[in-house]
């Protein structure tokens, strides 16, 4: 069903290495214990630091005292909130909140788990004794959690500067939103509630922290996964200079999905930590502290209105939301708000619409990038509705999809956001995904089902993956008049470097400034490269590491918002493509014939006419190191090639608030069976087909393996996991026990069908996949219970659907008391 | 967190009110205590030892009673702080006058628990909470019968 | 997290064991499977400043059948238990309860011993100690004793045990050849705490009447229940559906559990009586037909 990869390529007409699933070159040390993580690392002298926590959510620090603590044998030193506000600047923020946020609480704290002290010990056992000796006073005050109520005007206050909580506010207008309603034949409503929850990598953060102090550079060993806009952060917040600040990240790191974007004001924190002392630093967050204190998705409430005509095309919709981003606005926050702008209509062809988006503040967890990012949110909007719309028509919900999809003659396709699609074919991936799923087989087994008095239900989702992030989408958080402004520094751009060399005996190197943290990266650019030189993915080593004095890298690296597939492997692809021009013309030179009339084969070269007259690679590289002066005339000595590959569609966003949020677009559906037990209210998925179309595929199983992993912590959102605070602000979700990350068990089978449109932007014409059905399938459950419980008149606009809230519905479907 | 108890005494309002504001019996009924000390009238330094099971720790912190109707109604509230969290709740305590010696007691509280045991000792939480209350009304039906000389 | 430091004692012996603790007292704490103890300690939560470490005492694994009971050693494995053809002839409701306790890993660790001794409200072998009416022998220095288990279980995470004893044997009767049981407990996922369990025994006459009926609930109070009111009920009937589903209505009127962050007590409630009619169904089919492979 799926096309062979590399039949839609220009010019290229079969693959030998990419579009194949070849054994992956990581898999051996990560499945064997032999990967290499932070906390593998072996800097010598190694002190251990723990941080003590607010158990408050919010009040008033008036003492903290750590003498005590201070003379426990074993520890070497400590911080404050005192020393933190001394010696670091706040953290800079996008948005427009006058609010000061630092690695430590100062006069308040405003979340439970916010850092109040940090002790440095020989260990991390006398550490933690340490903190039992601290003496902290607090003066309680009351704290709001709920993001509608925080807006009110009795809501306490988080930041004096910020009234209402409001730390930034934004009214966008696209095409004529009130013409589209007053020309609507219906105007549907709904209040959404979508819930706080997080992609619980196995690895939790883990820093270490060494200073010099004769020279005043700091280094960090962490598994920070990028954006690297974090690394000015960091090095403004701590007064050094941008090159005396160095960020290392090791080979490994255990999973990330976003959460370790945030983990750079715990960098500043041990950064200032090994400051103080002589040796390096070490932290390794436990897993209470992660999942109190590290980043979680915003939680969100929103009122969206749809007007539609009365053939189910929707003119236009209008949504008022609250995202909630916890006690702090932390950088790269709002983007959960306006990273999908580019992609907020989806894959319909909605032409107007208004987002006005309250960015609130209450005494939780501050907020950051989580799978999805933003995606899932806008997705279980758009898709409610959308099935909201094919009930108050009558239609059939798939039916309603197929007449809001943008055409595939329309690309590339500019959204009124001014997002740029760059392909598609929205209705053949449908259709595709329909006949995969079998859906009329199975309506027909949902109308058996139901006449037995079974709860069964089919849901569907659709969404716009959107890949590569460019820089310049989290300005639109900004009024245009700011940045009009002549000192304003417009942000925009993505972009990713390669180097590849071939070494004096003919071995070939890649080295990248991404981060991987288990998506396969050495195995699919040594696919890339092995594909343009002709060589075998044996023949490549790849070193996937960075390092920001060595490495080649911007503000826009790292691996986030699904984006190695699209802008690394373009680099890679460049890259190898020049590398296999020099080669050639090095062996033309060598054989004293054309670059057109040299073969290369089995790791020879060759002239057509003369085969058997061939000369190694080896000598080919041998003769560019070692005899220089035997290489064409003007080439450059030696065998490696640098390419930065960027965006050229990626601008900062224009007057009206367009930005093309992302570079690569790409398309998925989901659709599914449940069936609700009536005693107990759990949700069983009994059948899932998901379609995607990630452009040119390079590595299939690896693309599965996403398609898997972002589809189970969608699920897991929607059925099982959800960051609680009580009304207090308390956290009731700190423990793996209380916070319910779904098992291996709990994940269903799930049947994968692809198909590819390449994108026009790429070399390869690959596009990102790294987040896929995370971003629906929250919004396919929720249409599926919805289904399910259709015939009772009960209506879902929240998650999770734990079993208690199932039987709740249905206990409140059947008149009865919960 | 909510809680609502109530229990009949077999004693009258006025001797219950006593039991309940005689300072030389508090220790006596708080839960866990091992030392109550007088900060200002009505306001007391206590320490206690609470918990469940091998969860114990001892709390220390301060009992103050305010909103007297005599002898009708007051409230009670407590707080304390110890290594696994801080512990804090309001209770109003009313008495109603059941028989000449027989009042019911209606504990309405608000409790709160922070710290390492609400974050990672969840499912002890609730049952600690039932757990101290139902000491606490033990306690004073001990204290009463203990005691029983004590009257207005 | 990491745990506060703390002595560590590996006896060979029961009473070396027991002197230990003596020398202790209230700081000293039995350390068996762990899997209950060792999170807790490094959770901060239980800070005990001794461990008496009792893997090493050979003599207390071990699952034996005398008189019609079987006696188990308090650190016989839960997986030594789900192993044995023994248990799984003389028990079937201890064979098919103790599978439920969490995941392998965990079974291959935790001890029946340690699992009653701890008294988890949501645990399944307290619960099925209740059912069938079993008993915990502790040892002191003051010597040994046997309790029962409604005398043992006092509240959450609370027996009677004192500080100074050791819980040495369970002991809990064999299933009469002609009972049926199940053990039907809901959770979250897979492996998880119950939201609420129920053990159920059946025995029926030669009419397919009731002539006895245990319905051990957990997770529905601070120790496992007997839900005795459902009990009664369902002796002398025929177990028709009606009647379980009656039983199970009896349960959700008898339990008061408690809300929390995995369940609101009504749901509980609900709950309780939900599995009980679907425990009570199974145990019925298993009694039936242990009955007809017995006329064969």
């Amino acid at each position: 069903m799926s096309k062979k990869a590399g039949e839609q390529i220009p010019g290229r007409t079969d693959y030998k290495w990419i579009g194949k699933s070849i054994p992956r070159h990581e898999d051996a040390r990560l499945l064997t214990g032999r990967g290499t993580f932070v906390d593998d690392l072996n800097i010598p002298n190694v002190h251990h630091a723990a941080i003590l926590r607010s158990p408050h959510a919010h009040a008033r620090i008036s003492k903290v005292d750590l003498r005590r603590a201070l003379n426990l044998k074993g520890v070497i030193g400590g911080i404050t909130g005192a020393d933190v506000l001394e010696r670091t600047r706040p953290f800079s923020v996008v948005a427009t909140s006058p609010m000061q946020y630092y690695c430590m609480a100062t006069d308040k704290v405003r979340f439970v788990g916010e850092p109040v002290a940090a002790i440095v010990a020989r260990d991390r056992y006398i550490a933690e004794d340490a903190l039992d000796l601290i003496d902290v006073e607090y003066e309680t005050l009351p704290a709001i959690v709920d993001p509608e109520k925080a807006v009110e005007s009795d809501a306490p206050i988080l930041h004096e500067e910020v009234p209402n909580n409001i730390a930034c506010h934004r009214l966008l207008s696209y095409g004529d939103v009130d013409a589209a309603f007053d020309q609507a034949d219906f105007v549907l409503r709904e209040r959404l509630v979508f819930p706080r929850y997080t992609s619980m990598p196995l690895e939790t953060f883990a820093i270490i922290s060494s200073y010099d102090h004769f020279r005043g550079g700091l280094t960090l060993w962490s598994n920070f996964m990028g954006p690297f806009i974090m690394h000015p952060i960091t090095a403004r917040a701590l007064k050094i200079a941008e090159n005396n600040l160095r960020f290392i990240v090791p080979p490994d790191i255990g999973g990330s999905f976003g959460i370790k974007t945030s983990i750079y004001p715990y960098l500043t924190l041990l950064g200032l930590l090994s400051m103080q002392v002589d040796v390096p630093v070490k932290w390794i967050e436990d897993r209470r502290e992660h999942l109190l204190a590290s980043s979680v998705q915003t939680d969100r409430v929103s009122y969206r209105e749809v007007a539609v005509t009365k053939t189910g095309v929707v003119l236009g919709f209008r949504t008022k939301l609250y995202d909630n981003v916890g006690a702090y606005l932390r950088t790269p926050e709002p983007a959960t708000t306006f990273r999908p702008i580019g992609n907020v209509v989806g894959p319909y062809q909605v032409k107007n619409l208004q987002i006005d988006a309250d960015i609130v503040v209450t005494n939780k967890c501050p907020t950051g990038p989580n799978r999805a990012y933003g995606c899932a949110h806008l997705y279980f909007e758009q898709e409610r509705l959308m099935d909201k719309v094919a009930e108050k028509l009558k239609l059939d919900p798939a039916e309603v999809r197929l007449r809001n999809f943008i055409q595939p003659d329309e690309f590339p396709y500019t959204t009124p956001t001014g997002g740029i699609y760059d392909s598609g074919d929205y209705p053949k991936a449908f259709q595709l995904a329909l006949k995969t799923f079998g859906y009329e087989a199975m309506r027909k087994q949902q109308k058996t089902a139901r006449a037995d008095g079974r709860l069964f239900g089919i849901g569907i989702s659709t969404g716009v993956d959107p890949s590569v992030s460019n820089m310049g989408y989290l300005t639109v958080a900004l009024d245009p008049e700011v940045r009009q402004h002549p000192d304003y520094l417009p942000k925009s751009g993505a972009a990713e470097t390669a180097t590849i060399k071939i070494d004096p005996l003919g071995q070939v190197t890649v080295g990248l400034s991404s981060t991987p943290q288990g998506q396969g990266h050495e195995t699919i650019v040594a696919q890339i490269v092995a594909e343009e030189l002709e060589l075998s993915p044996e023949d490549v080593t790849v070193i996937d590491e960075c390092d920001t004095a060595k490495n080649i890298w911007s503000i826009s690296s790292g691996t986030y918002s699904s984006r190695f597939a699209s802008v690394g492997t373009s680099a890679v692809a460049n890259a190898a493509k020049t590398l296999r021009e020099k080669i050639f013309r090095i062996a033309a030179h060598l054989l004293k014939v054309d670059v057109e009339d040299v073969v290369f084969e089995d790791r020879r070269f060759y002239a057509r006419e003369t085969p058997t007259q061939s000369i190694k690679l080896s000598h080919v590289a041998g003769t560019a190191h070692w005899n220089p002066n035997g290489l064409p005339e003007g080439m450059e000595v030696g065998l490696n090639v640098t390419e930065t590959f960027s965006f050229p569609l990626a601008h900062a966003p224009d007057q009206k608030d367009r930005v093309n949020s992302s570079n690569t677009y790409g398309f998925m559906v989901d659709l599914m069976a449940v069936d609700i037990d009536p005693d107990t209210g759990q949700v069983k998925i009994l059948k899932y087909a998901s379609v995607h179309d990630a452009g040119t595929i390079i590595h299939p199983k690896i693309l599965e393996g996403q398609i898997y992993g972002g589809a189970m912590h969608g699920i897991a959102g929607a059925l099982f996991e959800q960051q609680l605070y009580d009304d207090e602000g308390q956290c009731l979700t700190a423990t793996l026990v209380d916070y319910e990350c779904p098992f291996s068990t709990e994940a269903p089978k799930i049947d994968i069908a692809h198909i590819e449109s390449p994108s026009p932007f790429t070399p390869l014409g690959s596009k990102g996949a790294g987040e896929s059905s995370s971003e629906t399938a929250p919004a396919c459950i929720a249409n599926a219970v919805a289904d399910a419980l259709s015939p009772l008149g009960v209506n879902v606009t929240e998650l999770p659907l734990t079993p208690n809230r199932c039987w709740e519905l249905l206990q409140s479907a059947r008149g009865q008391t919960t | 967190m909510k809680l609502q108890v109530e229990h009949v005494f077999q004693v009258s309002r006025d001797v219950l009110w006593q039991v309940l504001h005689d300072q030389t019996r508090m220790a006596d009924w708080i839960p866990g205590c091992e030392k109550l000390e007088e900060i200002e009238p009505d306001r007391f330094a206590a320490t206690m030892k609470i918990g469940v099971g091998a969860i114990k720790g001892t709390y220390k912190g301060t009992v103050q009673i305010a909103e007297k109707q005599e002898p009708s109604q007051y409230t009670l509230a407590v707080e304390g702080s110890a290594a696994p969290g801080f512990v804090r709740g309001k209770a109003l305590m009313k008495l109603h006058v059941e028989d000449a010696n027989v009042t019911r007691l209606v504990i309405d509280a608000d409790a709160q628990v922070g710290g390492l045991i609400a974050s990672v000792g969840q499912r002890f939480v609730s049952g600690i909470a039932k757990q101290l209350t139902r000491e606490l009304l033990a306690n004073i039906e001990q204290s009463l019968r203990s005691k029983p000389e004590a009257t207005a | 997290m990491k745990p506060v430091s703390f002595d560590y004692f590996a006896p060979t012996t029961v009473n070396e064991a027991v002197a230990l603790l003596e020398e202790h007292g209230d700081d000293a704490k039995i350390l068996a499977g762990g899997q209950s103890l060792v999170p807790m300690m490094n959770f901060r939560l239980v800070r005990p400043t001794c461990l008496v470490d009792i893997n090493q005492i050979r003599d207390l694994a071990y699952i034996h059948e005398k008189d019609d009971r079987l006696h188990i050693g308090a650190i016989t494995r839960h997986r030594d238990l789900e192993t044995s053809t023994l248990v799984q002839q003389c028990n079937g409701l201890l064979f098919e309860g103790v599978q439920l306790i969490g995941h392998t890993a965990i079974r291959t660790r935790g001890t029946v011993g340690g699992s009653i001794i701890h008294a988890d409200p949501t645990a399944e072998l307290p619960a099925i100690l209740a059912a069938l009416d079993g008993e915990v022998r502790l040892i002191g220095p003051k010597g040994q004793r046997t309790i029962s288990w409604r005398d043992l279980f006092v509240t959450f995470f609370t027996t009677v045990i004192e500080p100074v004893e050791i819980c040495d044997e369970i002991i809990i009767p064999k299933l009469p050849s002609s009972a049926g049981w199940a053990f039907e407990e809901f959770t979250r996922r897979h492996g998880d705490f119950a939201v609420a369990g129920v053990a159920a025994v059946i025995v029926t006459d030669n009419n397919d009447r009731c002539t006895d009926a245990r319905l051990a609930i957990t997770g529905t109070a601070p120790t496992p229940i007997r839900a005795t009111q459902a009990e009664s009920f369902l002796v002398g009937k025929s177990l028709t559906q009606t009647t379980l589903e009656e039983a199970g209505r009896l349960v959700s009127t008898e339990v008061e559990p408690e809300s929390d962050v995995h369940a609101t007590a009504n749901y509980r409630q609900h709950l309780a009586g939900a599995l009980t009619t679907r425990a009570l169904q199974r145990a019925v089919e298993r009694c039936l037909s242990r009955k007809d492979q017995r006329e064969k």
